[in-house]
């Protein structure tokens, strides 16, 4: 076994919460290196014009209007937030390697592992904090519309959050492996278009032969279920209440083993890897 | 992050040009342009911008589709599935006030017996809008009004956001809810001056709302004066348009006397339309072995199949269901 | 004791973008005691910064040992008695050289208030104290040098590898940063690093190590090394000869100048001269030049 699995693998080698102790040091850094660019206030500015504007469709009444305000604000949210998810997993680990930040990093008595996890978890937290701005600006919006805020969109809030986390590591995991362009346009392509590509396979299904069939459903366990993450049709229209606790476990623990393989993989590229 | 802001200034800008499009209107769009031309797609073809606006509003229209199923996503089926026998979910129970026939469709999410996934596929269940849509019902039309003001203000020479969004106005059957239609279709007209759908539309406010004859009449004489000359080039939708333009002058000109006026218009509207029934019974009087109530029921037939037909005009779903077999317009 | 460095026919590989295997290190072998200062010098591409990434664990060799203090190079455990200093000083520009330092402390397992002061203190020494909450992207290139400087003496580290250190300082600088090296000496710190500043290398090394197309071809004590680079020099009047002892002889009015490439000559010079009568007027040691012998050493190996 090499020397980094087996540095990884023990525990001896470093205690768990000095090993969490890591990963949080290294997650402040992303974030407050994020927070400093001021690249999210513009995401917050966009979504909030964004959303104000809506305002100009007064004319059709407040009925009207409030699916649309929802329907607007889940779109906002969802496609400004895998933006910044994208771009902020598929760039972390390019730059540090192009612009040599990498190397006091990797002097430091940590693993590769804890490089990419720390680096992950950066990663999710500037997600979320976009997210969440992004999130406050447009329910004020949807309040200056007179929208109530519900438990279905409490629970939109919460799964959207994890289906970000997972297209963070989908993003990482491409940046390891290829540019940091091709990383994100392919993670563009994945985010934006796994859904469509399930949508697809669900109806050619059917009249598909055996052989299509069995490989409709090894791309469809492959691909990210980014969709499962998506209330935002329950979210926007009337009448659709919360999803069941039971859904949201799974959820979750999706999220947790497909980030979980994704880490993996970037690790395993990532541990021989001339710096 | 950078990139994010110089794509999202990028759309905005582009956004901002196609709405401010009235100081290009007089270069990209001609005072006077040929009716028969799907200024639509004249407009897509021609520029970049024009592509990246076709794209947005027929999004949007997709999109009302939603609105109306209460975030349900339906579809089309395929002709695979047709030529299986599979059936669609079945109309609306609001079949009389939906803007569309449901008869072909099924939700885009299969059922848990048609569905490959498993568990995801309960998954998805559970956390999108989906339920059993046999006989369902139809959120208020009203719902999917934003979308139209949206797509015409992406998109101007997107004559159905103006059209529809107007029919869907007057189902108040209120004078406040006529103006504001006759104001948005002026709107619409302002930007696409010989369509032939507007035009028609502004007529049938007057006639079916108003009850003025004289300047529905006007208004329809201009559709047909648009349309007549190039009704092969003309899409479906405006064609529908000119025929039922046909339709109701014939009836407003045998209405306020002006028999000869009538006979031209139809003979006119027989030659363009020769399968249309409607048409072909104004134009022939009716048999003379009807008594006066058998002639009286004669023409209330007429009546109804007019105003039967012009309600299938507003199958806006039909139209595009024709063009788009399949969309997700899901979102991440 | 186990070497500070162990290095044992070390082989390292690079692949290019082309697909082509390039070998950067051939067959390598040295090894530093602890406590000594070791200059690792060669030419541009000799396979220096490879050497050091090997010891550090960012490019896993081919073949061969590396180790440090007996631990794995590349491990944790030897990682964590490493100060390192790598050869292009960057660091995250938005964030400022207090908090470059307390993250890298916080990820060698220091906190609260002692990585504060050793922090701060750090950057005293190494002259940022006024600047140590300005952003890293507003500090020069000298500047973040010095960061780097204080980063790799975070936690005491028992060897500091340094590659290219005197790099982006002004000669202010580099007396400081000599200064800060030799008392880490006095405290038992083995150095060894990497730089292209003789004049360095010469006042800081106890040894040598000259590498070229990835292998050792010269290994020399700093002491040694100078004695033998060393000329002497005497100007004397008389008629003395010098026969078989220098033919480097220059005369004017009736002075006259020898040199002679060792002290043992210089001093059966100086017998002759006073034996034949002769006055001595200047004796003088020059100290050889260390450039001189590194480009002689090259172009001998090439």
């Amino acid at each position: 076994m090499s020397a980094p699995a087996i540095e990884f693998l023990n525990p001896t080698v470093r205690p768990t919460a000095t090993r969490t102790r890591l990963w949080l040091s290294l997650a402040r850094a992303v974030i407050l290196e994020s927070l400093r660019r001021k690249d999210l206030y513009v995401v917050g500015i966009l979504g909030f014009l964004l959303m104000v504007s809506a305002g100009t469709l007064g004319f059709f009444g407040l009925q009207g209007l409030e699916t649309f305000a929802k329907d607007l604000a889940t779109t906002v949210l969802g496609l400004f937030s895998t933006i910044v998810a994208v771009l902020t997993g598929s760039r972390l680990m390019p730059d540090e390697i192009r612009n040599r930040t990498l190397y006091p990093l990797l002097a430091r008595p940590m693993s590769r592992f804890d490089l990419i996890m720390g680096k992950f978890l950066g990663a999710v937290a500037v997600t979320w904090i976009a997210f969440g701005i992004l999130a406050v600006l447009t329910g004020l919006a949807l309040a200056l519309f007179g929208v109530r805020f519900e438990a279905v969109m409490g629970q939109y809030l919460l799964l959207k959050s994890l289906g970000l986390a997972v297209v963070c590591a989908v993003s990482l995991c491409l940046s390891m492996v290829m540019t940091p362009s091709a990383a994100a346009t392919m993670g563009f392509v994945l985010a934006f278009g796994t859904t469509m590509i399930v949508r697809a396979l669900t109806m050619a299904y059917e009249t598909a032969s055996p052989a299509m069939q069995w490989l409709f459903k090894l791309v469809n366990a492959a691909l990210p279920q980014y969709g499962l993450f998506d209330m935002g049709s329950r979210a926007a229209n009337s009448g659709w209440g919360p999803v069941p606790l039971w859904v949201v476990g799974a959820l979750l623990g999706y999220a947790v083993c497909y980030s979980s393989a994704m880490l993996a993989l970037a690790w395993l590229k990532f541990r021989r890897q001339v710096v | 992050m950078r990139e994010a802001l110089l794509w999202g200034v990028g759309a905005a800008t582009l956004l901002g040009v196609g709405l401010g499009t009235t100081q290009l209107k007089e270069v990209v769009h001609p005072p006077v342009k040929p009716a028969g031309l799907d200024a639509h797609e004249t407009h897509a073809s021609s520029s970049l911008l024009g592509q990246f606006r076709t794209s947005v509003s027929s999004w949007l229209w997709l999109r009302t589709d939603l609105y109306l199923h209460n975030g349900v996503e339906m579809r089309h089926l395929t002709q695979q599935e047709l030529d299986r026998g599979k059936t669609g979910v079945g109309s609306s129970d609001n079949h009389d006030e939906a803007l569309h026939n449901d008869e072909l469709i099924v939700t885009v999410i299969p059922s848990r017996e048609r569905d490959f996934r498993g568990f995801f596929g309960d998954l998805d269940r559970a956390t999108k809008a989906y339920k059993d849509m046999s006989n369902h019902g139809h959120n208020d039309p009203k719902t999917a009004l934003p979308l139209f003001r949206l797509m015409t203000w992406v998109d101007p020479t997107f004559v159905p956001g103006w059209t529809t969004a107007a029919a869907v106005i007057i189902r108040d059957r209120t004078e406040e809810a006529n103006q504001k239609a006759l104001g948005l279709l002026r709107e619409g007209l302002a930007a696409n001056p010989n369509s032939v759908g507007i035009l028609s539309e502004i007529g049938f406010v007057h006639v079916s709302r108003r009850k003025d004859l004289r300047t529905a009449a006007a208004y329809f004489e201009q559709a047909r004066q648009a349309g007549r000359a190039v009704v092969e080039r003309l899409d479906d939708e405006d064609q529908e348009a000119l025929l039922h333009g046909y339709r109701w002058l014939g009836l407003i000109y045998r209405d306020l006397g002006r028999t000869d006026s009538m006979r031209e218009v139809l003979r006119e509207g027989v030659q363009l339309f020769p399968d249309d029934p409607v048409l072909v019974r104004l134009l022939n009087p009716p048999p003379q072995v009807l008594s006066e109530q058998g002639q009286k029921a004669w023409q209330e037939a007429i009546q109804e199949e007019l105003e039967g037909a012009r309600a299938d005009d507003h199958d806006h779903h039909d139209h595009h269901h024709d063009h788009e077999d399949h969309h997700d317009h899901d979102h991440p | 004791m186990k070497p500070a460095i162990f290095v044992n026919d070390l082989v390292i590989h690079y692949r290019q973008k082309n697909g082509q295997n390039v070998e950067a290190v051939r067959g390598l072998s040295f090894e530093v005691e602890p406590g000594e200062v070791v200059g690792f010098l060669g030419p541009n591409g000799a396979g220096k910064s490879s050497t050091l990434k090997a010891l550090m664990g960012f490019a896993p060799p081919k073949s061969g040992q590396a180790e440090v203090f007996g631990l794995e190079a590349g491990s944790l455990e030897a990682k964590n008695r490493i100060g390192y200093l790598p050869e292009v000083a960057l660091y995250y520009p938005y964030l400022t050289p207090l908090e470059t330092l307390t993250l890298y402390g916080e990820l060698q397992g220091l906190r609260g208030a002692s990585l504060r002061h050793q922090a701060t203190e750090l950057l005293e020494v190494v002259g940022l104290g006024g600047a140590m909450r300005k952003q890293n992207r507003h500090l020069s290139k000298g500047m973040l040098q010095r960061v780097g400087i204080a980063q790799s003496l975070l936690g005491e580290p028992e060897l500091l590898i340094l590659d290219e250190v005197t790099s982006g300082l002004d000669p202010v600088g580099r007396k400081e940063l000599r200064q800060i090296l030799k008392d880490r000496q006095a405290q038992g710190c083995t150095l060894f690093f990497s730089s292209h500043e003789l004049a360095e290398v010469e006042m800081l090394c106890d040894r040598i190590l000259l590498i070229h197309r990835g292998q050792l071809i010269e290994e020399r004590r700093m002491a040694a090394l100078k004695d033998e680079l060393r000329q002497y020099q005497v100007t004397f009047t008389g008629q003395v000869s010098m026969v078989g002892l220098t033919d480097d002889l220059t005369s004017w009015g009736t002075s006259t100048t020898a040199r002679f490439e060792s002290k043992s000559l210089l001093v059966q010079a100086l017998e002759r001269i006073f034996t034949q009568g002769g006055s001595v007027q200047d004796v003088l040691a020059q100290e050889g030049s260390l450039e001189e012998y590194f480009v002689q050493t090259i172009g001998r190996a090439a």
